[in-house]
């Protein structure tokens, strides 16, 4: 039963992908899709120029693309972030990252509209987890508690600072600030993926290798120790990594609430709580949480509608039915 | 041999020691058991053993050489610690606790291997629990959860294992179930065993040696016989209570 679950979530991703590029304003036949795919990697048969390919590689196929990796960087960050912290309602933005991420925009947008609002969102975003991580060091040796607390200092105090960037900005600047807090991938391309696949490979990918620790260091920080965990070392290796891997994320498509808290939740609850397995799937199951949340988002109605809106609207259905059900299970309690 | 030598320890900013040059021995394949009632010493005295706290003097020896300052992961392939039973955040299996145990020997960027695995499912083996292997830790019996951290234990595979308060969540019936199981363990792997426990009737039943300590500083140290008597319990704990001689043991009622 739980092998079939795994199949299942480890293809889910691309099946929704498959979904996501013969959905959309343009008609592609489900079929043609699969055709340019094989036709763009093999050449097998000629299938010459039409529209189709243009609409499937310069615009549905990046935004699929760039959509999945974000999904399982935030999903991977947050089931990460809920391991070290013992905690299965703490979300990857916790140590302040979204905060930071969304003062870097506003001040770009804002202000320094000479530099890449990327690259800002992604600095402030690493900087406010500094911060956090050095504000939670001044009590001493590091642990959850301070951690947390200090995460949520620094979201307030950048949310803040957000918050009179807003205020002082003209209305036209204002709206911009607001759409990129909303989170969207309708800015897509090759650009931002092949970005987002750097962050995936320095973020992702080491917390992979190292995601078996993850059940060691949540069963406590002296546990961990007389297990024989470097606690200390290995607490700032997966927080760094995560952070790397949600601001590159954060940086490329704004804001995106919910899908780090609420994926590592349902898979916990479908696949069981070992991290040997439910990394891996909670990185699948973000990513085809995502897709399907932004093909949503941009074929609901005949505008983009910001994708964080989409998961922020299932985010609390979700949870009012895990409170019901199987919330008992996934939290051990 | 385990050796405790002179340890002292205190706070930073604290004028008090709350160890006083403690010391004792404790033997492989026996049961070293230190007795002495709440705020005595007996945690601060293990958390200095498993090098959560620096000792403000002394050393801790184990076959020679010493054990006092090694770093986390040396440390955890010559000590275990069975901590008293408790609700990890996550109901993980009682197999994937076992296989925590593991942790030292596994490479912090790589999973559990075949013989990890075979190790594991061999340490619920010895501990009598291996049709409990796919359960919910969260949704076994105290006693249970106890003889999962004690397999966790064996799985780290370490000649020195340390218990914090074995027995004190557990019914009449799985004190004695664990207990014996402690004592199985310790004689087959030849183990030095140290632990601590409430009870000094049980304390005296299954130890080969016991430690008694008091604000710090250590009363007694012998076999059981010598130990558990009318004016040490009364020194330590403040109570009076009457020994009894049974079929060898010495036993100890309250008067009232």
């Amino acid at each position: 039963m739980k092998s079939i679950k795994v199949v299942i979530i480890i293809l889910s991703p691309f099946l929704v992908a498959w979904f996501a590029l013969f959905f959309g304003a343009y008609d592609v036949s489900p079929l043609m899709v699969i055709k340019i795919l094989i036709n763009e990697g093999f050449h097998f048969f000629e299938i010459g120029d039409i529209p189709e390919k243009a609409i499937i590689f310069d615009i549905r196929l990046p935004r699929v693309l760039l959509a999945g990796i974000v999904g399982a960087a935030l999903s991977c960050a947050g089931v990460t972030l809920q391991g070290i912290f013992r905690n299965p309602l703490v979300d990857p933005f916790i140590l302040g990252i979204s905060a930071g991420a969304a003062f870097g925009c506003a001040i770009t947008i804002g202000f320094l509209s000479f530099l890449p609002l990327q690259f800002t969102a992604f600095i402030f975003a690493i900087i406010s987890v500094i911060i956090a991580y050095s504000i939670a060091r001044f009590q001493g040796e590091v642990s959850r508690l301070p951690l947390i607390l200090s995460g949520i200092i620094v979201s307030a105090f950048f949310t803040a600072m957000v918050s009179i960037v807003k205020f002082l900005v003209d209305p036209h600047k204002l709206q911009s600030i607001v759409y990129w807090l909303m989170g969207s991938f309708s800015l897509a391309d090759w650009r931002a993926v092949k970005i987002s696949l750097l962050g995936f490979l320095a973020g992702v990918l080491p917390i992979f290798l190292m995601r078996w620790r993850l059940n060691v260091m949540s069963m406590g920080d002296e546990e961990a120790k007389a297990l024989g965990v470097h606690v200390k070392r290995e607490r700032i290796l997966f927080i760094a990594f995560s952070t790397l891997a949600v601001a590159t994320a954060t940086s490329l498509c704004g804001i995106i609430g919910w899908v780090g808290l609420m994926v590592p939740h349902l898979v916990r609850m479908l696949t069981g709580p070992d991290h040997k397995t439910l990394v891996p799937l909670s990185i699948s199951a973000g990513a085809a949480f995502m897709i399907a949340a932004d093909t949503i988002s941009r074929t609901l109605t005949s505008f983009d509608i910001p994708v964080g809106i989409i998961t922020a609207l299932t985010g609390a259905p979700f949870f009012i039915y895990l409170m019901k059900r199987g919330g008992k299970e996934a939290w051990g309690k | 041999m385990l050796e405790i030598k002179n340890l002292s320890f205190r706070h930073k900013d604290s004028k008090e020691d709350l160890l006083k040059n403690i010391s004792f021995d404790a033997y492989k394949g026996q049961i070293t058991t230190i007795l002495g009632p709440n705020g005595s010493g007996k945690t601060t005295l293990f958390k200095c053993i498993l090098g959560y706290w620096k000792p403000s003097k002394g050393d801790i020896i184990y076959d020679g050489s010493s054990i006092r300052d090694l770093s986390y992961s040396k440390r955890a392939k010559i000590l275990s610690i069975v901590p008293q039973e408790h609700e990890p955040p996550f109901p993980y299996s009682v197999f994937d606790v076992v296989l925590m145990g593991r942790a030292s020997h596994i490479g912090i960027f790589s999973t559990p291997s075949k013989k990890d695995y075979e190790i594991a499912e061999k340490c619920l083996d010895i501990v009598g629990i291996f049709h409990l292997k796919d359960k919910s830790y969260t949704k076994i019996s105290g006693g249970e959860r106890q003889l999962t951290l004690i397999a966790r234990a064996l799985a780290q595979d370490t000649p020195i294992m340390l218990l914090d308060e074995p027995t004190s969540h557990l019914d009449f019936r799985n004190q004695i179930v664990v207990l014996k199981k402690i004592k199985e363990i310790a004689i087959n792997n030849s183990l030095v065993i140290l632990m601590t426990l409430h009870d000094p009737n049980m304390a005296g039943i299954f130890s080969d040696k016991l430690i008694l300590i008091n604000s710090g500083l250590k009363i007694a140290e012998g076999r059981s016989n010598e130990i558990i008597s009318e004016t040490h319990i009364k020194k330590v704990y403040g109570v009076e209570v009457i020994r009894i001689k049974f079929d060898g043991y010495n036993l100890i009622h309250p008067k009232i």
